[in-house]
């Protein structure tokens, strides 16, 4: 049985030997592999992981290199969460037969897969996986587009945002459609651990994922992520931008327990105008034109009315 | 957790699905991941039953998909064990993109196909357009005649594929319902000597191995895209038939029954005889007999191994025949068959003056008859008499309708009567000339004809 | 790795991170692994950069704020201490900049070609904050 890792503060967490490695091909500033650290480094076990196609994957096991210091495999596109799957039940048809070739150890399997990945062409996947409660946690690195291909949208593109294949012009503002709320979904499935995360709130994830570990049964993950490229903001801004889409509540952090039990884990000193987020992202620019200003009044009120609600359920304990 | 062994009967009643379960748990599989399909569902129903009786130790993940099934059974593979799945038609179609990526990964999986027709129009029955489909993904591929055959190939094909030198993924073919579902007389093998001809599995680059931890299914581009699938080819061109080979060898001596890669019957003196694979190898060798006692020299060739491609075992086994038919179960939709251009290559550049014409039947589950093989045959003899294919090269048998024939090898060589009353009697002339005088002409016109040549000489 | 022949590789889409047995991958620092030259650790993205972040340990509080948002594990901590950066694995964003707290910053960017030794002379001096 092993034991939780203990973090008590960042200077103990920062004695973690990283199993991720650099010179990898993702971009300067990109948060994926801000996530993907913490991830890995709240468990010292040995860990089993998938990266769906997209940019992390892309960019870390192009031959000769592989910046993964863990067992790693990728498949497709759409299922990098059934190829942990099928590890983790080739894992226990070994352990239940005696043949593990390290039988003491623990590992924990983690699938990564972006947002067009997880919620639009993986979503099958995802769901199989989680109906079945393989014990084994899904991450999605949420920076709202089809990143890895130049920036279309998914269906984790959030109203009024420009992408390559809805594009703000001379008649339309962008996307149509609102974000789908995959924690709740997934949540829906009866998994015992939904929950969504930000890399700023360090401490806040790593609670998470260990929580997420531990717990017997199939765990979802939401990181956001945000993009440099795509949001189009400087890459030394990637953790301000985090600290905005956290502490504006568009990106609220909260968990979901057994798929009836919300509990809001973070909730910022000063709540930031939803404006400001959006004005540091040149993917809303176009927002801050006159005609299109109602779209940011309605944004805020569409974060106000998401974070009623997750008070409410948080109220009732549902 | 253990698993109760089963006592079998020397031989046992099963058709071909339950054959191919059987199999499947006599070979100890760890990981099952599956999705139902007609007619392959038996396959995992009967597995399923196997392991809620205790006669299974291992696990059966019942995906959503036959795509997850597939990704699943990669993700085991990959992880490091025994993994196995079935499937047809539509769900094989639905999982070709993983098929790619699992010989591409070079990861031994077993996978039965039970071959049924693809939509649409929808049919559930048997045809090969599905192993049609899957021919290039780079797995091995062999093929079942009979339920025998789907038992007895199963063993054969997870001996080859575990094979540190092979690691290629391998399917086996039955046809959907005429073997699936048509139960025979079985031999069987116990459980031990089945267990121990395939012997324990032994991980490769297995993921579980905390010690050395691997990662799979990089990307390549193109400075490195080039050498991975040269290579994979390489190995699918040299390694695999010996393995096959040596496997076919290994079985005969263990139970008796001798697999061929190319299944040669009453070919020694053959003039005539038919290529084909699935039970219509078993229908056609009982034909082939018949027009024996006609007097007829019909012989029967059925493949064994589909992949790789038996290039040089084919043109041995069809030295020496003078016309040859080529049978295929799937609609080519504007060309000729897969069996015809694969034995047309194969003897290509040979010293063959082989006839060959190519016929599609049974789609959708049609039978093929012994009439439809007695006509054929009579064909083939018909093509020997005249030293020429006296039909058009590709022929649909069994299907309603006016015949359908299509690539007439004479057309270029005739001129039919319409044209022919057009020309004046110079292009009369001209055309004669060309056409090395085979000229289709009716009763008058033939009189005009000759008078014309006679007079151009 | 020079692009050798399609014979010359192990086959499967496959690659090892370490050149053979590594017992505790969590418990052993980089510096101590095996890797292999298949790992992206032995490669360098020092090309990249146009700029580049110097580190000054007069005004480090070791808050490891630099080492957790790194995206390229470039922040070398050891025993709860900023140690240095890895310059071979910099890609110059920045954000170790932006995120440091203290007053005046322990990291500044400078452009690629900056002298070290000069700018760490001549860092800037502590910023009083107006009221």
């Amino acid at each position: 049985m092993s034991e939780i890792k203990k973090i008590k503060n960042l200077k103990e967490f920062s004695t973690s030997a990283d199993r991720f490695e650099g010179a990898n091909l993702l971009c300067p500033g990109c948060a994926h592999s801000i996530i993907v650290r913490e991830v890995l480094n709240a468990t010292n076990d040995d860990l089993v992981l998938s990266a769906s196609t997209g940019c992390l994957e892309v960019c870390t096991a192009v031959y000769p290199y592989t910046s993964w210091d863990a067992s790693w495999i990728h498949i497709g596109f759409e299922n990098g969460s059934t190829a942990v799957a099928g590890a983790e039940a080739m894992h226990k048809a070994l352990k239940s037969k005696g043949r593990l070739k390290q039988p003491d150890r623990n590992p924990k399997f983690v699938s990564f897969a972006g947002d067009g990945a997880s919620y639009d062409i993986g979503f099958q996947w995802i769901s199989g996986c989680m109906e079945r409660g393989h014990n084994m946690m899904h991450v999605v690195l949420d920076n709202e587009v089809y990143a890895n291909t130049g920036g279309q949208r998914s269906s984790s593109t959030p109203i009024g945002s420009s992408t390559t294949t809805a594009p703000a012009g001379r008649v339309s503002y962008g996307e149509k459609k609102n974000k789908k709320d995959m924690v709740s979904i997934m949540a829906s499935h009866g998994i015992p651990y939904s929950a969504q995360v930000a890399p700023n709130k360090w401490k806040d994830m790593v609670k998470k994922i260990q929580y997420g570990m531990e717990v017997e049964g199939p765990v979802f993950i939401n990181a956001v992520s945000p993009c440099t490229t795509e949001w189009k903001f400087d890459p030394k801004d990637t953790m301000h931008l985090t600290d905005l889409s956290t502490d504006s509540l568009v990106f609220p952090l909260y968990e979901i327990i057994d798929g009836h039990e919300l509990n809001i884990t973070y909730r910022p000193k000063n709540v930031v105008p939803v404006e400001e987020y959006l004005a540091a992202q040149g993917r809303f620019k176009h927002l801050f034109k006159d005609e299109y200003k109602y779209l940011i009044k309605e944004w805020q009120e569409r974060v106000d009315a998401n974070w009623a609600y997750l008070n409410r359920r948080e109220e009732a304990r549902v | 957790m253990a698993f109760d062994k089963m006592e079998l009967k020397d031989i046992e009643v099963w058709d071909g699905n339950f054959a191919a379960a059987q199999a499947l748990r006599q070979c100890q599989i760890d990981v099952v991941a599956a999705y139902p399909i007609t007619p392959s569902t038996p396959i995992v129903e009967g597995y399923g039953k196997f392991l809620a009786d205790g006669y299974i130790e291992g696990e059966f993940v019942m995906v959503e998909s036959e795509h997850a099934a597939m990704s699943g059974c990669i993700g085991a593979s990959a992880a490091g064990g025994r993994v196995a799945t079935a499937t047809s038609s539509q769900g094989f179609a639905l999982m070709v993109e993983t098929l790619y990526q699992a010989s591409g990964m070079r990861l031994p999986i077993v996978l039965n196909v039970v071959n049924r027709a693809l939509a649409a129009p929808l049919n559930v029955n048997g045809d090969h357009s599905d192993m049609y489909l899957g021919r290039d993904s780079g797995w091995i591929q062999l093929d079942a005649y009979c339920p025998q055959d789907a038992y007895d190939l199963n063993f054969i094909a997870f001996k080859v594929c575990e094979d540190h030198e092979v690691r290629l993924p391998c399917m086996v073919h039955q046809d959907g319902f005429m073997t699936s579902h048509t139960a025979q007389g079985v031999h069987t093998l116990p459980d031990d000597t089945a267990y121990g001809f395939i012997g324990d599995f032994k991980p490769m680059n297995d993921m579980l191995d905390f010690e050395h931890p691997v990662t799979h299914g990089v990307q390549t581009e193109e400075d490195w895209h080039f050498e991975h699938k040269a290579r994979q080819h390489h190995d699918l061109m040299t390694k695999v038939m010996p393995k096959i080979q040596a496997a076919f060898d290994s079985f005969e001596k263990l139970s008796g029954r001798k697999y061929n890669i190319v299944e040669k019957y009453d070919m020694d003196d053959a003039d005539v005889c038919v290529v084909c694979l699935g039970t219509s190898v078993e229908t056609a060798r009982e034909v082939a007999t018949e027009m024996r006692e006609k007097g007829i020299k019909a012989g029967v060739v059925g493949i064994r191994v589909i992949r790789p491609f038996p290039f040089f075992e084919i043109a041995e086994a069809l030295k020496g025949v003078k016309a040859i038919a080529t049978l295929d179960r799937s609609s080519p939709n504007g060309a000729p068959g897969m069996l015809f251009n694969e034995i047309a290559g194969a003897l290509f550049n040979t010293n063959t003056k082989a006839m060959l014409s190519g016929y599609v039947y049974g789609l959708g589950g049609r039978d093929l008859t012994k009439a439809h093989l007695v006509s054929l045959y009579t064909e083939l003899q018909a093509n020997v008499d005249a030293g020429k294919v006296t039909t058009q090269l590709q022929q649909f048998i069994g299907v309603r309708g006016p015949k359908l024939s299509f690539l007439d090898q004479n057309a270029n060589n005739s001129v039919d009567e319409a044209s022919l009353n057009n020309m004046s009697k110079a292009e009369v002339v001209a055309c004669a000339k060309s056409l090395n005088i085979k000229v289709l002409v009716k009763d008058s016109k033939a009189t005009a004809i000759e008078k014309i040549l006679a007079g151009s000489k | 790795m020079a692009n050798t022949g399609w014979d010359e590789f192990e086959i499967g889409a496959m690659l090892r991170t370490f050149d053979g047995k590594i017992d505790d991958i969590a418990g052993t620092l980089q510096e101590d692994r095996t890797y292999s030259q298949n790992s992206s650790f032995s490669a360098s993205v020092a090309d990249w950069r146009i700029e580049k972040p110097i580190f000054s340990k007069d005004f480090c509080i070791d808050c490891q704020f630099c080492w957790i948002y790194c995206p390229d594990i470039s922040i070398i901590a050891r025993d709860k201490k900023m140690i240095g950066i890895d310059m071979d694995h910099c890609k110059g964003c920045g954000i170790c900049v932006e995120v440091c707290p203290t007053n005046p910053k322990s990291l500044l960017m400078f452009p690629e070609q900056a002298d070290e030794e000069a700018e760490l002379a001549q860092w800037p001096a502590k910023e009083s904050k107006e009221k």
